[in-house]
């Protein structure tokens, strides 16, 4: 973790981020519109940046790729996606993918 | 709204509890919920903050996560738009996924934008959802801290982004998108500052843009789908 400098300046940036994106639209001029192909490429930056999150923190270990029978935390990602792709229950995902990483860490 | 509540008060327990086990100092944690305000590009910058990550790439990838917030500022904004820019910017802070979804199904048939009935609903639910989060929230930063860091309490914030993740894959576009980037994400995990991340996003939104200009039927269904979709979530939970 970065010193306390480094963490005030991550959280006033991305303060800054959070009111410009919600803000935006409601601050600019009427005339000026979000053109279709620019809403586009926004429309499908935010699942790419959380699919790029999810894989580089549990497909990865050490800067290196990590796919692997032992990963335990890929099989639970796995169990939870699933889950939830089923049943679109949150709790039920989060239970069941803590679930099969415990079971997991603790059996091998 | 009941429903919802109990959902947004999962969703921020387990941000407030990947928060403090990812590193941060509980004083932190509270600084950045009660400021930041946007759950998912709080734990999406986790792991790059617990690795000290160049700035620029945090506030970057914050940024992308939240593009979503643009669409829906633009698809809302008329019910706004006579307001004083100080009110406007208020309700574009507290715009978030839930409220947005909420809001836009509410009035998607009153011809008429921007009335006092339409604000008293968005500042209703816009301060239900504020209070029920940021108090879930320092809760789970409370409860964070004391655990054993071996329970793995760090995948609950990647189950967290998954929740957000998976009702956005639903047409062939985003499926190729987001096959391509995780690919390109984990091989490129080893290049310096994090730049992989960008570059498997990048990559992700071409070949999405590329894929739906190919096949008219894999059109977007529009800003007030995308909402519901992630609405959704608190319906059945």
């Amino acid at each position: 973790m970065g010193s306390t400098a480094y963490l005030i300046a991550a959280i006033v940036g991305l303060t800054l981020v959070t009111i410009a994106t919600r803000s935006s639209f409601f601050m600019l001029p009427a005339r000026i519109e979000l053109p279709g192909n620019v809403e586009r490429a926004l429309r499908y930056a935010p699942a790419c940046a959380l699919t790029a999150i999810i894989t580089q923190g549990v497909l990865a270990r050490n800067h290196q790729p990590y796919v692997s029978v032992h990963n335990y935390e890929m099989w639970a990602i796995v169990a939870a996606a699933l889950v939830f792709a089923k049943t679109r229950n949150m709790i039920a995902m989060i239970v069941v993918g803590m679930a099969v990483f415990t079971v997991l860490r603790l059996s091998f | 709204m009941a429903p919802l509540s109990v959902a947004i008060a999962v969703w921020g327990l387990v941000t407030g509890v990947a928060m403090v086990n990812s590193g941060l100092s509980i004083t932190v944690a509270i600084v950045m919920t009660l400021t930041v305000f946007a759950g998912s590009a709080q734990l999406a910058v986790l792991p790059l903050l617990a690795t000290s990550a160049p700035l620029p790439i945090v506030w970057v990838t914050a940024l992308l996560v939240n593009l979503r917030f643009v669409i829906f500022a633009a698809a809302s904004r008329k019910s706004f738009v006579m307001l004083p820019w100080q009110q406007r910017m208020l309700a574009g802070y507290l715009n978030g996924d839930l409220g947005f979804a909420l809001f836009s199904r509410r009035f998607a048939d009153d011809p008429e934008r921007g009335n006092p009935v339409q604000w008293g609903y968005f500042y209703g639910g816009a301060v239900v959802n504020w209070a029920v989060w940021m108090g879930s929230s320092i809760v789970g930063i409370l409860l964070g801290g004391l655990a054993p860091t071996d329970w793995g309490l760090e995948l609950g914030a990647y189950l967290a982004l998954l929740a957000v993740l998976i009702p956005m894959v639903h047409r062939l576009p985003v499926v190729a998108g987001v096959l391509v980037t995780g690919l390109i994400a984990v091989a490129t995990v080893n290049f310096p500052l994090r730049l992989g991340l960008l570059l498997a996003v990048l990559a992700g939104v071409g070949v999405a843009v590329g894929v739906e200009s190919r096949r008219p039927d894999g059109q977007s269904h529009g800003a007030v789908a995308m909402a519901a979709d992630i609405a959704d979530q608190g319906e059945v939970a």
